[in-house]
């Protein structure tokens, strides 16, 4: 490999006539920009073009959206908030809203959405005339143009399949990791049922106690479940973990 | 510099002439952000400086602290704007060392495609600043033209300009977009051509030479003693550079040649400091060109990001990577948790500045911004 | 001509027709556009007047010869100073225009391509607060820009556009126009000492060495000029150059003089009494709105000047070769003017701000000997009976 730059220079600046070579190619440039147009876009009337993954605001497709909070929990600013709407049917749901405010346009939301609901949108000229303004609801969050280019996705590759020498990835690998109970510290609250977003526990009933009482555990669809670890937080007693697979 | 000093010295002997401090800064046309250069002036020469640096506090290292370790990487993209990559890549890469894994060859041929665009837009930023500080606003603006196009890069690569938010622990966030490969060494192929007109505004014209020529001389041990890590570095004879010397990522296996001026005589002049720069883009380009060969022989769907647990195991981690300014580091503590116990980073800009003091000694007033434009200062990473 | 041994021979006549010297009696043709404009003005408000009230004093007062001389030449006043203000404005449309292209942008935007952008800078620094800092040398503070800005006016105004477009024409016209140019610089050093600030001292006292670098060569090649010609007259110098232009003989001094004549004005990369990356603005650190957008257009007044005295000396004034005069010789002028304004902005887009040093250096050991020299070969030339 060779230097393509050291190897030239520093030279004998009499060869350029001292400021000569500077003020002919500045020259040559004014020719080429007053025949052309200068690379400057005039913005507000000309835009330039931007791929389908650029991170503007988010956007949110409502029917989609489970209310799982993921993008709660991973927004970096804490710019997300879940407030309760009425979706299409009159159901209180609970659904983002995003204060554009504080937003950092970083994408994890999108990019951790389990669903896919949360996309990353090309919009960027955000400016409002007061805070309240920048408060993006649900609805207001839905982008028209979505493609299937704006979501982001989280292709991972577990690193026992790439031991195991298949390396395939896996769209939403987080899903794997499903909750755990550890028994002994169950008190049968029922509070993982109540706050997971798609249903995946159930309350089951497992015998009687001493007391004659039953003992409820809950009970985990893994096929339902989009880990998102609510039940997790929500458990009292610490009794569910997550269990990461590797 | 012991050439420079003699104007001063015998101007000391004739005149008993008083000194005056001019402080510049926190607010001065020369001074890319905030911070203060108090100066001694005696007269046209500087004969003491004192760097003043901290208004852009903002508690970094603390506010770490209580955030899980996937939550800190758009933080790191906020250390500063023109090495956002490098930065996330540091920080990925010592999270990595912590848990112990390795990531997929895709994924690290991919870190090394964007470290070095983002190398050069950061010089490419650098040279703007060298523009405006001689008085040339010619060379700011070509200079900023011409990194729009790796900024656009960044855009298609990852959807946004600056602040990149890539890699991730475990690999990177998103593979290569389709036409990505063909994109790069079309911007790449096209700077190389282009940059030779910034370089004939520069190396050809007498007054940019003269005035960064034969002053504020720095020698290879002033550089070790001082902790100057980076270009600046490099333009005193010490060749040093980690990409070559402790290989992270797959740069071992890439071919190049690191700039090295001055090697016999040890002592390295503004000028020289300002040519390692411009020659590492070339050498970035060359990187570039070989890394997306690699990733073109891994094939499409070769992984690209692994999957890692969320909590550290205790201990202490070290990471380093020569960024384009210098050497950074970054030192995890980690207490088991999925937060970090402490995070310091050590920015090669925060001990580079402190030489300020060494290098405006015996220069010319005028000659300050085309000496310290040589630090490429970004105070955002220098007061976290 | 008649020989006048006192200035007050050139005021001291009670008819102004009266006076052989001066300078409206023939061929000017801004007096006589507005000798005409009073006539049609003065004469439309005395027969308004008369026709109100019969008979009156004013209407015989308007009428009268020297009162027509007197409003004429107020309105002369005006003309001339509002030419020589587009012209400056449309040197500063260009500058933005020809830096935006050389730097790959477009320059100003603001209607008619940008040329409005002017009006509405001036319209801002306008409605600016006055501030003046407390603690500077008030007197002394205001009176340098009173006087910078009214010093370059006039020789703005001094510069003839062409032999019937002139203020006056005598026969120290080049030497009254660069002795009153050379003057700014003292009064930058002044302010800079006025404003009571560590940047604007550093500024003026920088623009005083920056003065004594180029005015030594300069004006070596204004004597070389005049010497050539055998007068400082401005009409002898453009009529010495009706078949060749001096810049073909004396291509040194013209380099030279083109380099200082950026200097004398401080423009670009000859400005380091106001370097910003230095010295925050230099000495105009501490002017505000109005004060500094004065100080900024005459700066570019002094620049129009500049252009003028390379076009007169150097490139045949207003004449063609081999053609003479031409219908228009004012726009002939300013075209050269114009072109030379040009390669002054390409000179800024091209190289970096020489450091002051660099300059002194610069002016005694490079363009004094070469100003030195194209003396010498001046003389030969016209020893030689080519000139």
């Amino acid at each position: 490999m060779a230097m393509k730059y050291l190897d030239k220079y520093p030279k004998n600046l009499a060869k350029s006539l001292w400021i000569m070579k500077p003020v002919w190619t500045a020259f040559k440039l004014f020719c080429k920009t007053v025949v052309h147009r200068p690379v400057t876009v005039l913005y507000p009337y000309e835009k330039e073009w931007i791929p389908e993954n650029y991170r503007g605001r988010p956007g949110l497709r409502f029917d989609k959206c489970v209310g799982c909070g993921m993008c709660v929990r991973m927004c970096v600013t804490q710019a997300i908030k879940l407030i309760e709407v009425d979706d299409d049917n009159g159901n209180k749901v609970m659904r983002p809203q995003i204060n554009i405010g504080r937003c950092a346009f970083c994408g994890y939301c999108a990019e951790y959405c389990p669903v896919d609901a949360m996309t990353v949108t090309p919009e960027y000229e955000l400016a409002e005339y007061t805070r309240y303004d920048l408060l993006y609801g649900p609805r207001r969050l839905h982008y028209e143009n979505t493609t299937p280019g704006m979501e982001v996705k989280l292709e991972v590759t577990l690193p026992s399949d790439i031991a195991n020498g298949n390396p395939e990835r896996r769209v939403h690998i987080f899903d794997v990791d499903k909750p755990e109970l550890t028994d002994s510290k169950c008190i049968g609250c029922k509070k993982c049922s109540k706050v997971c977003p798609v249903n995946a526990v159930t309350m089951v009933e497992k015998g009687t106690n001493d007391k004659g009482k039953p003992i409820i555990r809950p009970e985990f669809d893994n096929a339902k479940c989009i880990s998102c670890k609510n039940c997790v937080d929500a458990c009292p007693k610490d009794a569910l973990q997550i269990k990461e697979v590797l | 510099m012991a050439d420079s000093l003699v104007p001063v010295l015998e101007a000391q002997e004739k005149m008993d002439t008083d000194k005056m401090w001019v402080i510049w800064g926190p607010q001065h046309p020369f001074s890319h952000g905030l911070w203060t250069l108090k100066l001694q002036i005696d007269g046209e020469f500087c004969t003491d400086a004192d760097p003043i640096v901290g208004y852009l506090h903002r508690g970094w290292e603390k506010e770490t602290e209580n955030r899980d370790y996937a939550r800190i990487i758009p933080m790191t993209d906020r250390l500063c704007y023109c090495a956002s990559m490098t930065y996330s890549h540091l920080y990925c890469m010592t999270v990595e060392k912590a848990l112990g894994i390795d990531i997929p060859e895709k994924a690290k041929y991919i870190r090394i495609v964007a470290d070095e665009v983002c190398r050069i837009q950061s010089h490419l930023m650098w040279l703007a600043a060298v523009g405006t500080d001689m008085g040339n606003l010619t060379v700011f603006l070509w200079a900023m033209r011409e990194r729009e196009y790796f900024l656009d890069l960044n855009v298609k690569l990852c959807g946004q300009r600056m602040t990149t938010n890539y890699p991730r622990i475990g690999g990177v966030r998103n593979d290569t977009t389709p036409l990505f490969d063909r994109d790069i060494i079309r911007a790449v192929d096209r700077f190389e051509k282009a940059m030779w007109d910034i370089i004939y505004l520069i190396d050809d014209s007498s007054v940019f030479v003269s005035r960064m020529r034969k002053i504020s001389y720095l020698t290879r041990e002033q550089c070790a003693n001082m902790g100057l890590t980076g270009p600046a570095m490099r333009g005193c004879g010490v060749d040093f550079d980690i990409r070559r010397d402790d290989p992270y990522d797959n740069y071992d296996k890439i071919d190049f040649e690191v700039p090295v001026l001055n090697k016999d005589t040890k002592v390295g002049d503004t000028y020289d400091r300002y040519m390692i720069r411009i020659e590492e883009m070339f050498q970035s380009c060359d990187i570039i060109r070989q890394a997306v060969k690699k990733i073109e022989a891994l094939g499409k769907n070769a992984p690209y990001r692994i999957k890692t647990p969320t909590k550290v195991p205790a201990g202490t981690t070290f990471g380093r990577l020569e960024d384009p300014r210098g050497e950074s580091i970054m030192y995890l503590a980690s207490d088991g948790t999925d937060h970090p116990y402490r995070l310091k980073v050590r920015s090669p800009i925060f001990t580079n500045v402190s030489c300020s003091k060494v290098m405006c000694q015996g220069v010319r007033i005028a000659d300050v911004p085309a000496v310290l434009a040589q630090i490429d200062m970004c105070l955002g990473e220098t007061d976290r | 001509m008649v020989q006048y041994s006192s200035i007050l021979d050139w005021i001291n006549f009670s008819d102004p027709n009266a006076n052989p010297f001066t300078p409206f009696l023939s061929d000017n043709l801004p007096y006589d556009i507005c000798y005409g404009l009073w006539e049609i003005i003065g004469g439309a408000l005395a027969w308004l007047i008369n026709l109100l009230f019969p008979d009156n004093v004013v209407s015989a007062w308007l009428l009268d010869e020297r009162t027509m001389v007197m409003f004429a030449l107020v309105l002369f006043m005006l003309v001339i100073f509002i030419v020589a203000f587009v012209v400056v404005l449309l040197n500063l449309w260009m500058e933005r225009k020809v830096l935006g292209r050389l730097m790959d942008r477009r320059g100003t935007m603001i209607g008619m391509k940008g040329f409005l952008q002017c009006v509405a800078d001036g319209l801002k620094t306008f409605m600016k607060e006055n501030t003046i800092p407390s603690k500077v040398d008030k007197m002394t503070y205001m009176w340098c820009v009173s006087l910078i800005v009214g010093l370059s006016c006039f020789v703005a105004c001094m510069v003839p556009l062409s032999d019937r477009w002139y203020v006056v024409n005598y026969d120290t016209g080049l030497l009254i126009i660069m002795a009153f140019y050379a003057l700014a610089p003292f009064f930058i050093l002044v302010s800079g000492w006025a404003q009571n600030n560590k940047y604007s001292l550093i500024g003026g006292l920088r623009a005083a060495e920056l003065m004594i670098s180029y005015e030594v060569p300069m004006l070596i090649i204004i004597a070389t000029v005049s010497l050539l010609a055998g007068s400082f007259n401005i009409n002898d110098i453009v009529n010495l150059q009706s078949e060749i232009w001096l810049i073909i003989p004396m291509c040194l001094g013209f380099i030279v003089f083109f380099f200082c004549a950026i200097a004398e004005c401080e423009r670009p990369p000859f400005d380091i009494a106001e370097a910003e990356t230095e010295l925050v603005e230099g000495w105009q650190t501490e002017y505000a709105g109005m004060k500094w957008g004065l100080i900024m257009l005459a700066d570019y007044l002094r620049g129009s000047v500049s252009c003028g005295m390379v076009a007169i000396m150097f490139l045949g004034g207003w004449t063609i070769p081999f053609i003479g005069g031409t219908a228009l010789p004012e726009i002939v002028f300013l075209i050269k003017a114009w072109f030379v304004f040009f390669l002054m902005i390409l000179v800024r887009g091209a190289i970096a701000r020489v450091r002051p040093d660099q300059i002194l250096n610069i002016g005694w050991k490079v363009f004094m000997p070469l100003a030195v020299f194209n003396l010498a070969i001046a003389v030969m030339l016209k020893v030689g009976g080519f000139y």
